[in-house]
């Protein structure tokens, strides 16, 4: 009785063809690990550029308070009125002496 | 050869040593998948536990309380974070804290105070876990502090507010006490709307300390609101100036002004005298704290005149042409006398307002039904709140029974008997230069006008107006409230105060107005109280305050001027009533 002879690479393409889901299913498991860990360091990274970003937000509303404060104090009308009068000369007219400009 | 040597030299395979091999190393494989599957599975709590303690934070954000700005966005009050500094003794004895004494002495000189006292205050009691060494000191401050490393003493964070524009808005804002929270003014009435809570939150921090996991949110934090008041600054800071500087020429006990903006109700500008500085807590003196614009009630004298006359109108008892005759100049009601200071014979009804006599609006006031009067008052706002909403405001007092002796209702005319606050008569006044109707005050930016409720009619509210115009025009007790450019419909009033018993000699000094008499815009009430010296009528004292304030606020407003023959006419027009 001849034997045919074995051809082993296409038994293992056959078996291979009969696992198929198995084998798919397996690739996706690893594959979503794998998406896991990805997903996982994208949210890591960006939650921690978000409190980089959140603090740097703080430290510039302190500032900008502090700035505020700075710019209503140089700018309050007295001082305004006071510098106007005294270092620029100026005046305010009597409401007599103003020209009104119509806007057409 | 021996046969032991040939043995060896054919080599066959040791059971016993190949069984060990392998008996050892899945042993180890063995133990290690055991390890794992105790660790993963049946006891994986302790290790997340050491994991957990290792980064899990709970993370706070600091709230600022909220912003206070006027119309136009300047900032009146606002918050900048500071810190606390403060010492757990019990922490600084058992770590030795005092073995450096340098850095206490840094620690003592950056805080400004001398080193035996900050070293005595954590020593004084070493079982103590808490002291305040220094509250609201700067981050600079802060981060020194921090650096100098000292056991036991810590920061906390704070928040100090700040008030630019000082003591010119200082009564109405108020203040916060060291806690932020608000004890006087809009501060006290507002506080739940700007004070916020912060938000506590369990996060995940890394090994340098960033934050790489947001997990579960421990307690909702609310944010702070602003709050945006219809005060305009600018003339705010004009009428504070002003006041000040009447405060001092005729050395009053106190002033007050309110400007309303006659077509919304809003309060452009609250100002009282003698103030105080906001931004030193040192020194704070409860009468100088009162905003007296809304919580003093002041008989409102010949202020209310124009009043009487409205209710007059509207129930028909005179016609704008009618003429009352006041000759001799003084009457007699019930025993008493009403007289004027001069005898002005047959008089207008605008000339009655015009010289303010107090016969002519005296025979008015008798010719109507004491309820009428009343009701009038009632009806523009008199002994009720202005629904501004400020903690401490006072209704005024309008008397209420059936039994009125005839000359109780003469000096129910010409202003005794009752109390009005500044802010219940600029609303009055308000509602003569809105044609009639009365709107409720509001102290914050409106988007759009309130309902308001119709208490006069057009008609009568314009000629009342009309009448008005002649007093700051010459000959009328109002002149030096006169402004150049716009017509001013106002009226001077003077009353004495009462004292226990009677009236004394100190005397309440009133200018209320609308301008322009001609396209009504602000309606605005300075009240001086107690000048001392030879002026103390309303028209000297409170006159050119009126004046000056209210032509800048005009320009500041952008308020055509009318062309100076246009002004006289229109005074003219009231002229030919007189």
């Amino acid at each position: 009785m001849a034997t045919k002879p074995l051809n082993l690479s296409r038994i293992v393409l056959q078996d291979i063809w009969y696992h198929k889901w198995m084998i798919l299913l397996g690739l996706a498991v690893v594959l979503n690990a794998v998406a896991v860990v990805y997903t996982s360091h994208i949210s890591r990274t960006q939650t921690s550029q978000l409190d980089g970003l959140q603090q740097e937000r703080d430290r510039l509303d302190i500032e900008w308070r502090n700035l505020l404060l700075e710019e209503q104090s140089l700018a309050e009308h007295s001082r305004v009125t006071r510098i106007a009068t005294k270092d620029l000369d100026m005046e305010r007219p009597s409401p007599g002496k103003e020209i009104v400009v119509r806007l057409q | 050869m021996t046969k032991q040597a040939k043995r060896i030299t054919k080599p066959e395979p040791l059971h016993w040593r190949l069984k060990l091999v392998v008996v050892f190393v899945c042993a180890v494989f063995f133990s290690l998948v055991a390890r794992a599957a105790y660790i993963q599975v049946l006891e994986p709590g302790r290790l997340r536990h050491e994991s957990d303690m290792r980064t899990l934070r709970t993370t706070s954000n600091e709230v600022q309380r909220g912003l206070i700005s006027d119309r136009n966005g300047e900032m009146l009050a606002v918050s900048v974070p500071v810190r606390a500094v403060y010492a757990d003794p019990k922490m600084v004895f058992d770590n030795n804290g005092f073995a450096d004494m340098r850095r206490w002495q840094a620690l003592a000189d950056v805080l400004h105070e001398p080193v035996a006292d900050v070293v005595q205050r954590v020593q004084e009691n070493p079982k103590k876990r808490f002291t305040y060494l220094k509250r609201q000191v700067t981050p600079e401050v802060a981060a020194y502090i921090n650096q100098l490393k000292l056991p036991g003493i810590y920061l906390k964070a704070e928040s100090r507010r700040y008030y630019p524009t000082g003591e010119i808005t200082a009564q109405l804002v108020g203040i916060t006490n060291i806690d932020d929270v608000g004890i006087e003014g809009l501060e006290s009435t507002y506080d739940n709307w700007l004070t916020g809570t912060p938000s506590k939150q369990k996060v995940r921090k890394s090994r340098d300390g960033r934050v790489v996991e947001r997990l579960d949110i421990i307690q909702e934090g609310e944010s702070p609101n602003d709050l945006v008041l219809s005060i305009d600054q600018r003339i705010q800071q004009l009428a504070y100036r002003e006041l000040k500087r009447a405060t001092e020429i005729y050395q009053a006990t106190s002033a007050s002004l309110v400007m309303i903006d006659v077509r919304t109700g809003e309060v452009l500008a609250m100002a009282n005298t003698p103030s105080y500085n906001p931004n030193s807590r040192d020194q704070l003196q409860s009468h100088r704290m009162r905003n007296r614009a809304l919580a003093d009630a002041y008989e409102p004298g010949s202020t209310v005149k124009p009043f009487v006359m409205a209710a007059a109108l509207q129930s028909g008892i005179v016609k704008p042409g009618d003429v009352i005759p006041t000759s001799p100049g003084w009457m007699r009601i019930g025993g008493r006398q009403v007289r004027d200071g001069v005898n002005y014979g047959d008089m207008s009804l605008a000339k009655i307002l015009w010289k303010s006599s107090n016969v002519g609006i005296s025979k008015l006031a008798l010719q109507m039904p004491i309820q009428q009067l009343l009701g009038t008052y009632q009806s523009l706002g008199l002994g009720s709140y202005s629904g501004i909403n400020i903690i401490g405001e006072s209704a005024g007092l309008v008397q209420d029974r059936h039994r009125w002796s005839d000359f109780e209702r003469a000096t129910l005319a010409f202003g005794y008997g009752l109390t009005v606050t500044p802010l219940q008569l600029a609303r009055m006044y308000a509602t003569l230069g809105s044609g009639g109707i009365l709107y409720p005050s509001s102290i914050l930016k409106l988007k759009q006008a309130p309902e308001g409720t119709r208490v006069l009619s057009e008609n009568v509210a314009n000629e009342v107006l009309k009448m008005l115009v002649g007093v700051t025009e010459e000959g009328g007790t109002g002149t030096k409230a006169h402004i150049d450019g716009y017509p001013v419909a106002g009226k001077s009033g003077t009353s004495r105060k009462a004292v226990a018993g009677g009236y004394g000699d100190d005397y309440v000094a009133l200018f209320a107005g609308v301008a322009p008499a001609n396209d009504p815009r602000l309606a605005m009430v300075v009240v001086v109280n107690e000048p001392k010296g030879d002026h103390y009528y309303g028209g000297d004292v409170s006159g050119p305050v009126f004046g000056k304030v209210m032509s800048g606020a005009l320009q500041m407003l952008n308020v055509e001027p009318l062309p100076s023959h246009e002004v006289v006419e229109l005074a003219g027009s009231v002229g030919g009533q007189r």
